[in-house]
């Protein structure tokens, strides 16, 4: 017995090795491609955020912290905050929400529902830039759509309503052009492309619920829908609801291509839509100024990193059930 | 049933909320400069013949032209055969505005070239996404290795970290290789997909390890078990995965923006549009409608057809 | 508690019909078990009782007053859910307290922050912490209290959901195949714990199942259904031992009823051409069936009815189950034998069988129970 178990137990470590090496070997392109265009990067944003770095220059200086400084200092970056947090605020819960609406209409409405399913994902699938566009000719203050709409309403009873009738009196607003509406268009925007994918979220989050314990509830005493919701459906989707939030938070603050789209000559009127991506883009690549970039950069990936703990932190917590 | 009627009410609401700028879009790229002005000729436009003024502009003709025009009608003066020249290029320029738009579309700018820079750069991206994560993943998911957890951490890490937000250093590590303005440019940094390592991990851990030991048996190498065992079992999981890798990067606009500035010959199709809109004057929203339409519609036809897989593969990443 | 009636129930999921015309009285206090193989319609039964689904026509009364139309929630129904259907994100204490919040709650009360301290809330949470202490206790799940579902293993899970069954105090109770989740030794356990928990509440209990060992062991009486009818409705000794159509005698039982085919001519009955009786009274001629179950067949050597050899053996220790085939035959008998008769039963062995005609059950054609040819018949013996 022993002359036989003897090869064997000396083959097995030489298994090991050669599995072990096999697998460094297949996983060793994504590692240095991992290190090299994630990881390097974050590093080099990191380094480059305390030096007054520029593209085509031969070296560098070191100037502290004095990129972060200007970042809590200059009016610009303010404005770029207030700009970037205003439109996550808005846009994230509204998306949500109005994915949770739809899902659950979509949802109580069985097949039929699927129609307004495929309509409400189609701006997800559709390039941003070209609908962008298409927004701003339908925003156009005079041969837009939108307000040759609202100019219908003037002479009728909708006046009443006072937006309508300053409308009428004083021109209707110019939208992208104005500073006071600026970025409630492009939070709409934001919404509207956005909201179907929440809905999508939220809709494969409803068919994990399951069926009997819409029963049991109602067994239970649970007469009205309210009722049914809040001991059923939104228990249930609380992992759904925690992931959505995190990924609209995600999405919301790398929002560039509307921005770009509307004001390329840089964000909005009285900057009032100069969001973080478009900051990092004006800056770090068209006015060559890397230093303050990659302070930006800094800040935004501790941003999103911040966000991303913060759900798996709480899916960590609910795993439990 | 009268409970439904209110649901259907809001959604029907939110429908045309949402439907509003395909129709717009759809409608513009069907009109004539005139009808898109004045805001009329419902969805189609009536299509009456139009003319193109700057292809009318392009056959004014110049005094050698005129002279060189002229033994055509004799008798005539220069003004006269001007007049004959120019009522002939009217009537040789004017088109349907439909056919004024689409074909302006691809006149005015390659746009054929983009369409296919945008396809020649999505494939690439995911073809080598899959040659990179799928030997990955099946080494964390299915071999025993020293460094394992590490490795599989080291995934987890990435995954915070989105490329978007990257982009000013990688910018800058590209430009000091010289790489900008270079397919190359546009598809490195999308080459490691994270998230596609960690979907296919997951997807393998729920291969049965029988499965992989009888390759063994039958004499396989490890690479080839990757590639003849794993990847025809993964194939649904991989098909959820290009739909998704494909859409994100046809309608990426931020990476390209950055790293293609000269040359139009690497413009993807969201560049293309974004240049003829800062070319455009208003005649030029017709033939824009038309590109924007052409731009979006290749994946919001293959959505309608294949509705189900897609939203499968765009709701992967609910996965994480 | 109270009794239970259904009246013609009928239900229809677009051209097929589940349930054809369902009458049934379940007496107050009663265990009423509805057994039947799957899609029988029991379920689709229980589950209209309880109000979750409409009858396509028919009644269901609780204590003599109708309730069709009127809401599970109304109904005041007890249910225990084959999946247990707890709610995953309350504790056990909060999984059994449902019911009452829903019930003695108004829907401000049951908000959370504000709801404790609206007026009347704190007496109301008392009660029903009370009422829930007394269920943890009857159920001997005290010390769970306050875990999650899914830290339970499925016997705990079990025993919550009857808890949030028994928490308030139903008309009756309704039970969906509550066992089938749970592994086998553990559901001969929580068979015995239902049962003694039935004495205990004296409530009616609506058990519906597929496995028949439950429905015998439980009930006080048996539906029998299958196809969407019930076709007979017992008590379990008579289900078992007086069936009167041949699919109940083959659902009940295990090992299956032996059914063998035979003849009634010229008031003889004659099975594989041999008379074993003859009838004193006059009945139809022709091809009838008979069932034996496997305890009626006897072991024989002089003047066996058939014979056959041995083809496969059973060995559960206190009993033997063999099966034979018989000679010229394609069918195979069961037959039960005591543990002692084994050795003349071997593999291959060829073996003599008789009955008492007494002991068989008679059905005709289409298999309905021919008791009058079965009282009518006089045994005689003849020799092969």
């Amino acid at each position: 017995m022993a002359a036989i178990d003897a090869p064997a137990a000396a083959r097995a470590p030489r298994e090991v090795n050669r599995q072990a090496r096999t697998a460094w070997g297949l996983a060793s392109p994504a590692l240095a491609l991992m290190f090299l265009i994630l990881l390097v990067p974050v590093v080099v944003a990191g380094v480059l955020s305390f030096t007054n770095y520029s593209l085509g220059n031969s070296g560098f200086d070191w100037v502290g912290f004095e990129n972060y400084d200007r970042l809590f200092s200059r009016s610009t970056y303010e404005k770029m905050f207030v700009a970037t947090f205003t439109y996550v605020a808005v846009v994230v819960p509204i998306s949500v929400a109005l994915g949770l609406g739809a899902a659950l209409l979509v949802n109580s409405l069985g097949r039929i529902g699927d129609v307004y399913k495929t309509i409400y994902f189609l701006p997800v699938m559709a390039t941003l830039l070209a609908m962008a566009i298409v927004w701003e000719f339908m925003l156009h203050p005079t041969i837009g759509v939108i307000n040759q709409t609202l100019e219908l309403s003037c002479g009728t009873f909708l006046e009443v309503v006072p937006f309508l009738a300053n409308g009428c009196a004083d021109g209707f607003p110019l939208w992208l052009g104005d500073r006071d509406y600026a970025i409630w268009v492009l939070c709409f925007i934001g919404i509207w492309q956005g909201f179907g994918f929440n809905m999508v979220l939220y809709l494969a989050g409803l068919t994990a619920v399951h069926r009997e314990l819409y029963h049991a509830a109602e067994v239970d005493g649970a007469k009205s829908a309210w009722d049914r919701f809040r001991l059923v459906t939104w228990p249930a989707l609380g992992p759904t609801t925690v992931f959505v939030v995190t990924i609209s938070c995600i999405r919301a603050f790398q929002v560039f291509d509307t921005v770009e789209a509307f004001w390329p000559q840089g964000g909005g009127p009285n900057k009032s839509t100069y969001v973080m991506m478009f900051a990092i883009f004006e800056k770090g690549v068209q006015q060559n100024l890397i230093g303050i970039g990659s302070a930006i950069t800094m800040l935004f990936l501790i941003f999103v990193m911040f966000l991303t703990l913060i759900q798996r932190w709480l899916v960590e917590r609910k795993v439990h059930y | 049933m009268t409970r439904d009627i209110w649901k259907h009410m809001i959604l029907v609401i939110g429908a045309i909320i949402v439907l509003a700028p395909f129709y717009m879009m759809l409608s513009y790229s069907f009109k004539s400069p005139g009808e898109i002005d004045r805001g009329v000729g419902g969805f189609f436009g009536a299509q009456e013949m139009m003319v193109d003024p700057r292809c009318v502009k392009l056959r004014d003709p110049n005094r050698d032209e005129i002279a060189a025009a002229a033994p055509q009608y004799p008798g005539k003066s220069d003004s006269e055969i001007r007049a004959a020249i120019m009522a002939q290029a009217e009537i040789d320029c004017s088109m349907r505005p439909v056919v004024f738009n689409y074909s302006k579309a691809f006149v005015e700018a390659p746009l054929l070239r983009y369409l296919l820079n945008g396809v020649i750069v999505t494939a690439s991206i995911f073809f080598i996404q899959v040659l990179v994560a799928l030997p990955a993943a099946y080494a964390l998911a299915k071999l025993k290795f020293w460094g394992r957890e590490a490795v599989f951490g080291l995934v987890l890490f990435c995954l915070l970290i989105p490329v978007h937000a990257i982009a000013l250093p990688l910018y800058i590590m590209l430009a000091k290789v010289g790489l900008t303005n270079t397919y190359a440019a546009l598809v490195v940094p999308w080459t490691i997909s994270v998230f596609g390592i960690f979907l296919m991990r997951q997807f393998f851990m729920t291969v049965p390890d029988d499965l992989i030991d009888a390759a063994r048996m039958d004499g396989m190498s490890e690479f080839a078990i990757v590639w003849r065992v794993m990847l025809p079992t993964a194939i649904p999981a991989l098909l959820a995965f290009a739909i998704f890798s494909i859409v994100a990067h046809w309608n990426d606009y931020f990476w390209p923006r950055i790293v293609v500035t000269g040359s139009r010959d690497l413009f993807t199709p969201p560049l293309g549009l974004r240049e003829f809109k800062g070319d455009a004057d208003g005649s030029f929203f017709g033939p824009m409608m038309a590109t924007a339409t052409i731009i979006v519609a290749p994946l919001i036809v293959a959505f309608l057809v294949a509705q189900r897989r897609f939203i499968e593969g765009i709701t992967l990443s609910g996965m994480k | 508690m109270a009794g239970l009636s259904i009246s013609s129930v009928t239900k229809r999921f677009g051209n097929t019909e589940v349930l054809k015309g369902v009458t049934l009285e379940v007496a107050d206090a009663e265990f009423v078990s509805l057994v039947g193989p799957s899609g029988c319609g029991k379920s689709t039964l229980l589950r209209i009782i309880a109000g979750l689904e409409d009858p396509t026509s028919g009644d269901i009364a609780i204590d003599g007053k109708s309730v069709t139309g009127m809401r599970a929630a109304d109904r005041n129904l007890s249910m225990v859910f084959q999946s247990y259907a707890l709610y995953p994100h309350l504790t056990v204490a909060e999984n059994i307290a449902v019911p009452l919040r829903m019930r003695s709650l108004t829907t401000t009360q049951r908000l959370p922050l504000i709801g404790p301290f609206l007026p009347g809330a704190k007496d109301q949470r008392a009660e029903i912490a009370t009422a829930v202490q007394k269920a943890a206790e009857m159920l001997e799940i005290f010390t769970l209290l306050d875990r999650k579902p899914g830290q339970l293993s499925g016997g705990q899970r079990q025993r919550v959901a009857l808890g949030r069954a028994l928490v308030r105090d139903p008309a009756a109770f309704l039970l969906d195949e509550p066992l089938s989740n749970l592994d086998a030794k553990l559901r001969v356990q929580t068979r015995a714990e239902i049962a003694q928990l039935h004495r205990r509440l004296n409530a009616t209990f609506i058990y519906v199942t597929h496995d028949q060992v439950e429905a015998m062991t439980m009930s006080d009486r048996i539906a029998v259904m299958m196809g969407g009818e019930i076709l007979q409705c017992d008590a379990p000794s008579v289900i078992y031992e007086d069936p009167s159509d041949i699919r109940v005698a083959e659902f009940i039982g295990s090992p299956k009823i032996n059914i063998l085919p035979i003849e009634l001519s010229n008031a003889e009955l004659t099975l594989f051409g041999q008379v074993l009786g003859r009838i004193t009274e006059a009945a139809q001629a022709g091809i009838y069936q008979l069932g034996l179950r496997p305890e009626a067949l006897k072991l024989t050597q002089t003047e066996p009815v058939m014979t056959g050899t041995v083809a496969h053996m059973e060995n559960l220790g206190s009993e033997v189950y063999a099966h034979i085939a018989l000679a010229d035959q394609t069918s195979r008998l069961t037959l039960r034998a005591a543990a002692a008769e084994r050795h003349n039963l071997r593999l291959g062995a060829e073996v003599g069988l008789g009955f008492d005609l007494q002991d068989g059950l008679i059905f005709d054609a289409v298999g309905k129970r021919q008791r009058r040819i079965e009282v009518a018949v006089t045994h005689v013996r003849e020799v092969a």
